[in-house]
């Protein structure tokens, strides 16, 4: 057993000697006795015998130099010899430790930060006892939104849950608070308004992020206020309404006053007390913490025209259960679609509630669907930002085997002659195998501290600066996972043990014969073959990785710039008037005409239209030809309609191309319609649409109980104007049918105004003039252009490229240090051929054109795979590349440059020295 | 100078100690006697090289060890061949068939039957 006798080694040493000594005893007495036979005298025997022995002390120190060759001794010493080896090559070491800890410390912090944000439990005392609940409707949608009422039955009928609480979340304008919105709350403070992720405009109001829950969310939830208490009973409430705080607003909004305690505040007007605040960074079953808490039952108090607890048709909360005793999440689901089944027949059997579903229950979350039913946008950016952190993982890995490799070709020499001293090869590939891993060992502490910091760094700005006060405060856990660093670091090490391990492997029998000839003169072919490989493939991934980042930049430019048929510096103005019984529908028709008229006299205002702005998207309307009602069935096609007045193509720019406009209106809506250009090729391809008719139908289609709808009238068309397009690329919202807007629905609409100069001056103007005429109402602005920042298709590629290029800067840092080190070690390798030909006559020039030519051979080879690479990537990022071409010429040319450019450079700094090389001090070598 | 001489004895020293200690138990004495013996006289080995070449082929685990005592009741280190030394000494005289018949070649002699 090979341990035991390691173990004899290692603690009997002592035992050893003087086994040794014994033994040596025997054959001295062994081999005098043998000359004494032959005839010698005793004393002369006694001496020739030890003359023949020769100094034991001499061989015993042998025998010590293979116990140590041989045996383990200790871990301690093989660590000792390792940790001295990297303090010797601190600049491996350092290169090394760096490139190791970079890559895994982006990965942890990419994993934590998904987990922390996509697999995060709610925040409950026992939080695995908690689940979701929605239902998989009739249609194959999940529901995840409940209304009151269902809720109310749920909580009351469900056996399979101890406690059932409803949420929704609303941003109320907030009032009477004392104090004023600190600067940097305000949205373009905020590292979200900085990077353009939220409206810029903002209002003229202060809002607080508020959750309306169920009286009993916390004592479900199993949660203790920090301060004060919950809300109270019925009967409490209709005296003084309650509302509690959390402690991150508190501190925020009102820098931790402790008389906020039992003051009264107004939300949306209405005064609320005060009765408590909730623990710091108590999220409940959302992922930000919102500034206030108020019951379900205050609602109505807000909202006095909804009927939130009785209407069985609002789906307003989302629901959450801690699960009885003894009840499995499948016993739980099967319990509640029994009784799902009973609420349908409550519902509207037209709708999808009125049919069957089954209940789907799943642990609890703070998102209203499994995981794994996330929407495609979502599950497409967290891919992207995985991939590329993944990425870096694999840049770092060849960097670390690529600096293992150039380092085993320099220690050779030092690996060949502890062969030859007699150390086993198993015992080589552990000496490295201890190195490596404390190689590792370093860089695991190192990215440790570097993922903890950064992750400090994030969750600090995410709670204090990433969302402006009103959205609430985004909460992460800010330790890394310790799950994750395991995993990234396992990948990393072996990684770098695996390529640490390459010379003991290649140092086999060969080695004893070759290895001591000096020959680091010249770098085996095989390894060089190996490291032109690293090198080209760290080239390509970054490279791959930057190619996307700036086709994703330049579609996101693109994206805003592309015409769309109408002037994107048009000001939206929408208006919420407040609820209750001070504005009927008539005078906020008067409201709006009045502040209309104010508005022309603003300097600098061109027009002023009413209609909503073209930026979203319409609702769809089926379209007949033949005079029949049309509906969802016999419909021909299903167009986009939108109600607007006489001035609104002049108004937003967008060209009449045939026919004429609406009347300016006198009395009621003339039954005309006009087409947009596609819309009318749709209906009456190749033929000329003015003065046929048409009707219109929204039964079956979406929309809202008191809307506009443009069903009834034959209506005749009478214009053509130009093709517009909303925030979509494909032109699927470009037909459109316009429809005139009756004079007496005017409040229902937007307000665009087309302005002369700087939109943001006049909206300036704006402000101060609708606050003049009702302080109550609210006023949303911005311009289209700012509207369209915010839509999907423009805000994601924007997003993941904010993401893609630092990681992809941090690629290409990586890479250049690879390339660097890399080519450091080749020169160094070469210096005597360089001596060599130098003393041969060769030119400093051509020496350094030659090292550059071998250096550059494996970039240009990674340029290429790269760019092959990113043609890969392009075709998956198709989705969100907007009107590029998917090899686009600038983003590949122009970054392969540049990266070529900075290679260049990596392997120029090192090369120079290679042009320095002494051919004496070279050849010296020999 | 006496490395080399050390580096070229090292692998001829292993296969003449597993040979000698495939007829049986031996210490380190016996062994050098053994030697000595059968090649008439011709090779000596040297004590210097003997043991760290036996401490090195039993931490091989080739040969292992244990104390007993001589015929004439002496307390001594005996090495014996292990099933693994007995694989190596195989694979050594493979080897050197292969160098003496390469090297006769070369030097145009026949080669003796080893």
């Amino acid at each position: 057993m090979a341990w035991i006798s390691r173990l004899r080694a290692l603690f009997g040493r002592e035992k050893l000697a003087k086994d040794l000594e014994e033994e040596l005893e025997f054959h001295l007495s062994m081999h005098q006795d043998a000359n004494i036979e032959r005839g010698m005298p005793a004393a002369e025997a006694r001496r020739e015998a030890r003359l023949r022995f020769g100094r034991p002390s001499l061989w015993q120190e042998r025998m010590g130099e293979i116990d140590l060759m041989m045996l383990p001794e200790t871990v301690l010493q093989d660590l000792r010899y390792g940790a001295r080896m990297l303090y010797r090559n601190a600049a491996f070491t350092i290169a090394a430790v760096l490139t190791l800890a970079l890559g895994i410390g982006i990965n942890v912090v990419a994993f934590t930060t998904y987990k922390a944000f996509f697999d995060r439990s709610l925040d409950a005392r026992d939080s695995g006892k908690m689940v979701d609940i929605a239902l998989v409707l009739h249609s194959g949608n999940t529901g995840s939104l409940f209304s009151y009422p269902d809720y109310e039955a749920y909580r009351d009928r469900l056996r399979s849950f101890s406690g059932l609480i409803a949420g929704t979340d609303e941003l109320l304008a907030l009032s009477d608070a004392g104090g004023s919105v600190s600067q940097r709350s305000s949205a373009g403070g905020s590292l979200a308004g900085k990077l353009g992720l939220l409206p810029s405009s903002g209002s003229n109001k202060e809002f607080a992020a508020t959750k309306i829950v169920s009286e009993n969310y916390f004592s479900v939830l199993g949660i203790a206020l920090l301060r004060g208490r919950t809300f109270g009973d019925a009967s409490e409430l209709a005296a003084s309404p309650a509302v509690l705080i959390s402690e991150n607003y508190w501190q925020r909004r009102f820098a931790g006053d402790p008389a906020l305690l039992g003051q009264t505040i107004r939300l949306n007007g209405v005064a609320f007390t005060v009765v408590g605040i909730t623990p710091r960074g108590f999220v409940g079953t959302g992922i930000t913490v919102p500034d206030f808490w108020i019951p379900l039952r205050s609602e109505p108090l807000l909202h006095p025209d909804s009927h939130l607890l009785s209407d069985r048709e609002n789906l307003c909360c989302r629901l959450f259960a801690s699960l009885a005793p003894g009840v499995s999440i499948d016993q739980a689901q099967a319990e509640m679609t029994l009784f799902a089944g009973q609420l349908s027949t409550l519902h509207d059997p037209h709708s999808d509630w009125g049919k069957p579903a089954t209940a789907l229950v799943w642990p609890g979350s703070p998102f209203g669907l499994p995981l794994n039913q996330l929407s495609g946008e979502v599950k497409y950016a967290v891919l992207l930002i995985m991939l590329a952190v993944g990425m870096v993982l694999v840049i770092a890995c060849a960097n670390i085997a690529s600096l293992q490799l150039a380092r085993a070709t320099s220690r050779q020499n030092e690996l060949s002659m502890r062969l030859s001293l007699g150390a086993s090869r198993r015992r080589l590939i552990r000496q490295l195998l201890t190195e490596s891993a404390l190689l590792g060992l370093l860089a695991g502490v190192v990215a440790l501290l570097f993922s903890w910091a950064l992750m400090k760094v994030l969750a600090t700005v995410a709670a204090e600066d990433f969302f402006p006060a009103q959205y609430g405060t985004l909460i992460f856990h800010v330790n890394p996972d310790l799950e994750i660093f395991a995993y990234v670091f396992a990948i990393s090490l072996a990684a770098g043990i695996l390529f640490g391990l390459v010379p003991a492997l290649e140092s086999s029998g060969s080695a004893i014969s070759s290895g001591l000839k000096a020959n680091a003169g010249t770098s085996p072919a095989r390894r060089r073959r190996l490291h032109n490989v690293f090198i080209a493939a760290q080239v390509a991934v970054a490279l791959a990785l930057m190619i996307a980042a700036s086709l994703l930049i330049r579609s996101s430019i693109h994206a805003l710039k592309a015409d769309r048929g109408y002037d994107k510096q048009v000001v939206n103005l929408d208006l919420t008037f407040p609820e209750g019984s001070k504005y009927n529908a008539d005078r906020k028709n008067a409201m709006v005409r009045e502040l209309r008229t104010r508005l022309a006299a603003v300097p600098g205002v061109v027009a002023i239209t009413h209609a909503n702005a073209p930026v979203y998207g319409y609702r769809g309307a089926a379209v007949s030809l033949n005079g029949e009602v049309p509906s969802a069935q016999n419909k021909l096609a299903i167009l986009s309609y939108t109600f607007v007045q006489a001035n609104y193509f002049q108004t937003l720019g967008i060209p009449l191309l045939f026919g004429r406009n609406f009347q300016p209106q006198a009395g009621p809506p003339e039954p005309s319609v006009i087409l947009s250009q596609s819309a009318a090729q749709q209906l009456w391809p190749g033929e000329n649409p003015i003065g046929r008719s048409l009707r219109l139908g929204t039964e079956g289609l979406f929309h809202r109980k008191s809307e506009l709808l443009p069903d009834g009238p034959v209506y005749q068309v009478i214009g053509v104007a130009g093709d517009t397009r909303g925030a979509t690329f494909d032109g699927s919202d470009s037909k459109l049918v316009y429809v005139q807007l009756p004079e007496d629905r005017l409040q229902d609409y937007s307000i665009l105004v087309r302005t002369q100069s700087d939109p943001n001056q006049v909206i300036g103007a704006i402000r101060p003039l609708i606050s003049s005429l009702d302080p109550d109402l609210e006023v949303d602005s911005s311009t289209f252009e700012e509207m369209l920042r915010l839509a999907a298709t423009v805000f994601l590629p924007r997003f993941a490229a904010a993401i893609a290029s630092p990681v992809g800067l941090v690629g290409l840092l990586l890479a250049s240090m690879g390339i660097y080190g890399t080519v450091s070690y080749i020169v160094v390798l070469r210096t005597r051929e360089v001596g060599i030909r130098m003393a041969l006559g060769a030119q400093k020039r051509a020496i350094l054109g030659l090292m550059l030519q071998q250096c550059m051979r494996p970039v240009l080879a990674g340029l290429l795979a790269g760019m092959f690479l990113a043609v890969g990537a392009s075709y998956l990022l198709r989705g969100a590349l907007h009107g590029l071409s998917t090899v686009d010429g600038i983003s590949f040319a122009g970054v392969s440059l540049l990266f070529l450019a900075i290679a260049l450079f990596a392997a120029y700094v090192p090369s120079r020295r290679a042009m320095r090389v002494e051919p004496t001090v070279a050849l010296r070598y020999e | 100078m006496a490395k080399t001489k050390n580096d070229n004895l090292q692998g001829t020293l292993a296969l003449l100690v597993l040979q000698s200690l495939d007829r049986g138990p031996m210490h380190g004495w016996g062994i050098t006697l053994h030697i000595q013996r059968i090649s008439d006289e011709v090779l000596r080995v040297e004590e210097g090289s003997l043991y760290p070449a036996l401490h090195r082929m039993e931490q091989e685990r080739w040969i292992a060890s244990e104390w007993r005592l001589t015929e004439n009741n002496r307390r001594a280190r005996f090495y014996r061949l292990t099933a693994l030394g007995r694989k190596q000494l195989n694979a050594e005289r493979e080897h050197w068939k292969k160098i003496t018949s390469a090297v006769a070649l070369v030097l145009g002699v026949r080669p003796a039957e080893v």
